[in-house]
């Protein structure tokens, strides 16, 4: 029996790159998640960031993404390859697909076709405008995903164009969204024993990136206010930045100077450190940032005294590292901590203490994952391979998934 | 006939706040599932606070970001900061299937409304807590909002130009990755809870799910010792691949920068064309090492040519001619966008002081059984009465003494 919450469902994944999260996670669950490639292997093994050189060279974004599952090769261009996946799909709960608006249907494989074969089957299609639609055919990247859906343009440094994340993204909401959405549809199955279609546009699932502002338009919000209005610089380096980075000996830390009466009281609770450290000026320590912005309103309280405060504070953190910064918030509740890069990360003991990463595979093929993306009793998560080689499985999958069904149909 | 959905019957006691937490109980509601939430009305949610508003005027009513985490639940007032508002808290848990909550942790335990608490005598209960760094370990106390989160997982550090600090990306970032995590952990506990009748407790952390995300990053590093970093809108293969400021749209409030990703040389040879000669003849520029080589000089030459059009110009030009290109959207461009607008993604819901808000629809459309937002957000205790009387069985007069004594507030 195999460990997992979700272990008694068959996933076919036919995700490439643009979809691969969401067959991770049903398959960090348990469930039996088999990915389908073509003979020439998944375009995610060459997508970065890649690691190594020559022939040696590997896909960190497939051994990250891919893993957790087995693999077959079928040729959906030729006729055995498609009968082939028409003989899966029978036994599967779930088919994810992301190979692009109308692919699996040129190949017979469309969601009414599989339908016909297997009404209880769940049909995930991932696509990065839509099924249908004007956009449906549009070229297509992670970046330019990212900027249809909303996160990218507000996302600027001074004069500087709209930047993006330095990961790609934007398929991994899509992914996370469709992996809930195959969770929700059979959800519903278990009460109409019936599969159905679940539809997933990348760019629609990076509305909720935008922390509500795609809404404004449609809201009537013309100027919605989303830093105060005072524009600052509030990394006291003067690099311009009004972003809320500060360095110190070892990086930087992040720390927002917050004000108003949602969050005011964390930042005086940061100049309640600084007082104590004898670093706080008299005249400074009766601010109250959460009467700050209408101080500001009404010139009580000035730009000027700001720049003084956060030369003051720039001061203050420059001569502390990252983790002394956090040791202070953790002990002060304060909105403010070292800034952790992967290598802090992968080093990281409260996520060793959690039990966040997991070592799957063996000799070359070793490799060290994000692992359980919830605290859950144990047996929930299984994390028992990395990502297959190319139709490393082939030989076992079919019989297998054959014999389940003949062993639940006859229980 | 409308089909039964998904959910229907599923009762939901949503205590949590802002985005991470509220997000999972409006999934669960737009497939059917009865969510209570609960505030104060004193100790006003952050999210109330927040734009956009309806109209842009300011107000704990009026946040578009609260309607669309909240839309479809029911609204109950409660002061949690006395034991007769937590003891409703324990008569809705009793009710509920699910309690979803983000309180600091260790904070529940303390009130005695923790998951081993809860589910005394309820063994089917789940629970889902969400919190910036997960319910144990050395950091579980750590406050903070997405930006801390954002610091605690690399994104704080993955994003921004190489030659400045670091900005960050936009929003309190993990605030959307963490929901995906706990929706999918949530949906999984429940179809086991199906078949075993067992509840359990979700412990999720905004910061692993970031981690979770930066899977390939984190892969990267232990395979290769590297640690990855900013480097503006740069991609490690594709050249050219940025964001280019445009000429700006008649309306200002249209987007006016665009996206261009040039994939191949296929794509580049298409590009040239379209930027002219000096482009097009460019022997060294025929390769993607050749473009990244000279990556400033090409985006110059693009950056003019992008100058002199709109951003949905050169996203038509060029997607006419099948190379990646979208305008980087404002909301004025999103809501006019029939990408969007055709998968219904934008839902007009009726709403007793404003007339109508639109909220953003579920992300995940279900052929049999589809999302609906049946209502809107609920106004500050809106359904104190319903929740209290109806779902609680509480009698009026037990209603009325709740509210003698200030606890519905």
């Amino acid at each position: 029996m195999r460990a997992g919450l979700l272990s008694r469902y068959r996933v076919l994944d036919l995700a490439d790159a643009r979809g691969l999260l969401a067959g991770r996670m049903l398959a960090d669950l348990g469930a039996d998640v088999v990915l389908v490639e073509p003979p020439d292997g998944s375009p995610a093994r060459r997508h970065p960031p890649l690691v190594g050189a020559g022939v040696a060279q590997r896909s960190a974004y497939w051994e990250a993404l891919a893993a957790n599952r087995r693999g077959i090769v079928a040729d959906l261009t030729a006729p055995a390859g498609r009968d082939r996946l028409r003989s899966l799909a029978r036994h599967a709960d779930v088919l994810i697909d992301s190979r692009g608006p109308g692919v699996l249907d040129a190949a017979g494989l469309s969601y009414e076709q599989l339908r016909e074969l297997n009404p209880a089957l769940v049909h995930v299609t991932i696509t990065a405008f839509g099924r249908s639609g004007p956009k449906r055919d549009y070229a297509e990247t992670d970046l330019v995903v990212w900027a249809a859906g909303g996160p990218l343009d507000p996302n600027r440094d001074g004069d500087l164009p709209p930047v993006r994340i330095s990961a790609d993204q934007a398929y991994l909401h899509a992914g996370a969204d469709a992996a809930a959405g195959a969770l929700m549809a059979l959800t519903a199955r278990r009460r109409t024993g019936r599969g159905q279609h679940v539809d997933v546009s990348a760019q629609a699932s990076l509305g909720v990136a935008t922390l509500g502002r795609i809404l404004a338009a449609a809201a009537g919000d013309e100027a919605p206010e989303w830093e105060p209005k005072v524009a600052i610089d509030q990394s006291g380096s003067g690099a311009g930045t009004r972003r809320s980075k500060w360095e110190v000996r070892d990086g930087l830390v992040e720390l927002h100077l917050a004000m108003g009466p949602a969050a005011g009281s964390f930042t005086n609770a940061f100049f309640a450190w600084m007082k104590e450290e004898g670093e706080l000026p008299e005249d400074l320590a009766a601010w109250d940032w959460r009467a700050l912005p209408a101080q500001l309103r009404s010139g009580e309280r000035t730009p000027a005294d700001l720049d003084r405060v956060r030369t003051l504070v720039a001061a203050f953190l420059a001569g502390r590292t990252k983790d002394e910064v956090t040791a202070a918030a953790l002990r002060r509740r304060l909105l403010c901590v070292g800034i952790s890069d992967p290598a802090d990360l992968a080093t990281s003991p409260h996520l060793a203490e959690r039990g966040f990463f997991v070592e799957v595979g063996e000799g070359e093929r070793r490799v060290r994952l994000p692992g359980p993306f919830a605290r859950m009793p144990a047996g929930a998560f299984a994390h028992t391979r990395p990502a297959p080689l190319l139709g490393e499985h082939d030989d076992e999958v079919d019989g297998e998934w054959l014999r389940a069904t003949l062993a639940g149909a006859s229980s | 006939m409308s089909p039964t959905p998904a959910l229907e019957g599923l009762k939901v006691l949503d205590l949590s706040w802002v985005v991470a937490g509220p997000l999972v109980g409006r999934a669960l509601a737009d497939h059917g599932a009865t969510v209570v939430r609960v505030e104060s009305s004193v100790r006003i949610e952050t999210a109330r606070l927040m734009p956009p508003f309806v109209g842009g005027v300011a107000g704990v009513g009026s946040s578009v970001l609260y309607e669309t985490c909240n839309a479809g639940k029911l609204g109950v007032t409660l002061d949690l900061s006395r034991p007769a508002g937590r003891d409703v808290v324990r008569d809705l848990a009793a009710w509920a299937d699910v309690v979803v909550e983000s309180f600091s942790p260790g904070l529940m335990s303390r009130w005695g409304l923790d998951h081993a608490a809860l589910s005394a005598g309820h063994p089917e209960l789940i629970m889902l807590s969400t919190s910036l760094m997960g319910q144990t370990g050395p950091l579980s106390r750590l406050a903070g909002f997405g930006n801390i989160g954002a610091a605690m997982s690399g994104y704080q550090h993955l994003v921004g130009w190489p030659h400045r600090l670091p900005v960050g990306p936009f929003g309190p970032y993990t605030d959307f990755l963490g929901p995906r995590c706990s929706l999918v952990a949530l949906l999984a506990a429940l179809d086991e809870r199906e078949r075993t009748g067992l509840g359990c407790h979700i412990d999720v952390s905004q910061a692993e799910a970031g981690v979770y995300f930066l899977g390939p990053e984190m892969v990267q590093h232990a395979l290769s010792g590297e640690v990855p970093g900013r480097r503006g809108n740069d991609d490690p293969l594709m050249a050219p691949h940025g964001v280019y400021r445009c000429r700006p749209a008649d309306d200002p409030a249209r987007g006016d920068h665009v996206a261009v990703a040039v994939r191949d040389d296929r794509d580049w040879q298409v590009l040239a064309e379209v930027l002219g000669p000096v482009a097009a003849q460019d022997p060294r520029w025929r390769t993607a090492a050749g473009r990244r080589a000279s990556r400033d000089e090409v985006d110059a030459l693009l950056a003019g040519w992008t100058s002199g059009r709109t951003a949905l110009e050169v996203e038509q030009v060029l997607q006419a001619r099948g190379v990646p290109a979208h305008v980087a959207a404002t909301s004025a461009d999103a809501v006019a966008d029939p990408a969007l607008t055709g998968r219904g993604h934008f839902v007009e819901v009726a709403h007793p002081v404003h007339g109508s808000v639109v909220v953003e629809g579920s992300r995940f459309l279900l052929s049999e059984s589809p999302a609906q937002v049946t209502r809107p957000a609920p106004v500050l205790g809106e359904h104190n009465g319903l929740v209290l009387g109806e779902v609680l069985g509480y009698s009026q007069e037990l209603v009325a003494q709740l509210e003698r004594d200030g606890l519905l507030v």
